[in-house]
């Protein structure tokens, strides 16, 4: 697998203690690692490879694990090659650190995980609400939220009772 | 500092369907004449403020250009709402652009008709269990007539255009003074969504008067909330039992 890893891509990963990496296809990476090495993974990208572009960070709630998974999707114009860092963060308290100084759109990114999951970003510059209006509920986008439970309690339901329907129902 | 005119609100047995106080000079046959030439010119040249965020607005091309050609009913597209007869809302609605539909519904003059495109506007459609999208336009804005359909084909939207065309010639579409006569339930839904902050530049209560389609259910509970809004240039008429009540917080 190694062999197509590009030599600068080798020497960075050489640094990070317990990555482990799998090519998922001639230009994707998938990277998972240690949540507290995720800076030091992104600096060296940055300065060593030219992983200039943070294109996404994506946040998934595993509620059984009772964590958070980060996703850091980098590309480099130089390896033209997308490296995905997955970590893991414990929900409780749910914070993480803000990479806003290395990458500026992080704080986009941030602040909306933030409104969708209510994962904190230390460091970042706005932790205010986004594209949410007039949202008082939890973060919607937790498992644990129960869309179709809001929606019978804000919404109500058009009545469509036609003849033909009845005469199909009772059929059954 | 509110210049705001007291109003009596009674209701009157001598209204019609409409609210209207009942008008001998207008009940004569000379002025049913004069409406249905009105309703009939109106009818044959109409324009639509199309609302497109929701995807069902990739039918209207075809709809409103060469191919299905809507201008041979005398319908044509129009960009801004103050010169706009039709609101044609093409799909599923945010809250956050239900707000903006809602705006743009109470800068058209009247006559003004809604049409709900698409099933999202009738149920929710296939965001029915979104938390994001409202479910039924009705609460929020008169509808004059929902196409079913997800998305409804150009021929759909055709057959809706000539019913709407129908509906007008015979006098029919009068959902937009719905707005008028029950601005507070309209009002009422909107606050539940928006909050109790939720106010608009448009003297709705003022057009009621213009349009004479004042009526009891104009004025309630959640209009009594905008009486925070009312200025020197916003003049909202406030129940004297709004005023007084102020008055005693102070
Ligand atoms: S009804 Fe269908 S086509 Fe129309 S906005 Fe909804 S999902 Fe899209």
């Amino acid at each position: 697998m190694s062999e197509q890893l590009p030599e600068v891509l080798e020497s960075v990963f050489r640094e990070i203690p317990n990555l482990v990496f799998e090519q998922q296809g001639p230009r994707r990476l998938r990277v998972k690692l240690r949540a507290d090495a995720l800076p030091a993974l992104l600096e060296l990208l940055k300065g060593r490879a030219g992983y200039l572009h943070l294109s996404a960070i994506s946040c998934v709630d595993w509620p059984q694990l009772n964590e958070f998974e980060l996703v850091y999707h980098l590309w480099s114009y130089e390896v033209k090659n997308l490296v995905s860092a997955h970590i893991y963060i414990p929900k409780k308290p749910g914070r993480y650190v803000s990479v806003y100084d290395l990458y500026i759109p992080a704080a986009f990114f941030e602040r909306d995980i933030h409104e969708m999951f209510g994962v904190f970003f230390e460091g970042s510059p706005s932790m205010e609400p986004f594209i949410l209006t007039e949202w008082y509920g939890p973060p919607p986008m937790l498992k644990s939220f129960s869309t179709l439970g809001y929606v019978e309690e804000t919404f109500g339901w058009q009545e469509y009772s036609p003849e033909w329907l009845s005469s199909v129902n009772s059929v059954q | 500092m509110t210049t705001s005119q007291t109003i009596s609100i009674k209701s009157d047995p001598s209204t019609d369907i409409a609210c209207r106080t009942v008008d001998q000079k207008e009940r004569s046959l000379l002025r049913k004449v004069i409406d249905r030439i009105a309703d009939r010119c109106r009818s044959r040249s109409l324009f639509i403020l199309h609302y497109c965020t929701g995807c069902g607005a990739i039918e209207l091309p075809p709809t409103i250009t060469s191919r299905f050609d809507s201008e041979r009913l005398g319908i044509q597209p129009m960009v801004t709402p103050r010169q706009a007869d039709i609101l044609l809302i093409t799909g599923y609605l945010s809250i956050k652009t239900l707000k903006r539909v809602i705006l743009s519904y109470e800068q058209m003059p009247g006559p003004k008709y809604v049409i709900g495109m698409g099933s999202c506007t009738i149920n929710g459609g296939m965001y029915w269990h979104s938390y994001a999208t409202i479910k039924r336009l009705q609460e929020y804005l008169p509808v004059d007539m929902y196409m079913a359909g997800c998305m409804p084909r150009p021929e759909a939207i055709q057959q809706g255009f000539l019913q709407l065309i129908d509906n007008i010639d015979k006098g029919r579409a009068n959902a937009w003074q719905e707005y008028y006569c029950n601005y507070d339930y309209y009002l009422g839904n909107q606050q539940a969504l928006f909050g109790p902050d939720w106010h608009t530049p448009t003297d709705v209560i003022a057009e009621a008067q213009h349009y004479q389609l004042f009526s009891e259910n104009t004025l309630g509970e959640h209009t009594a909330l905008l009486a925070k809004f009312a200025s020197e240039y916003v003049t909202q008429p406030i129940p004297t039992k709004v005023l007084q009540r102020e008055e005693i917080v102070e």
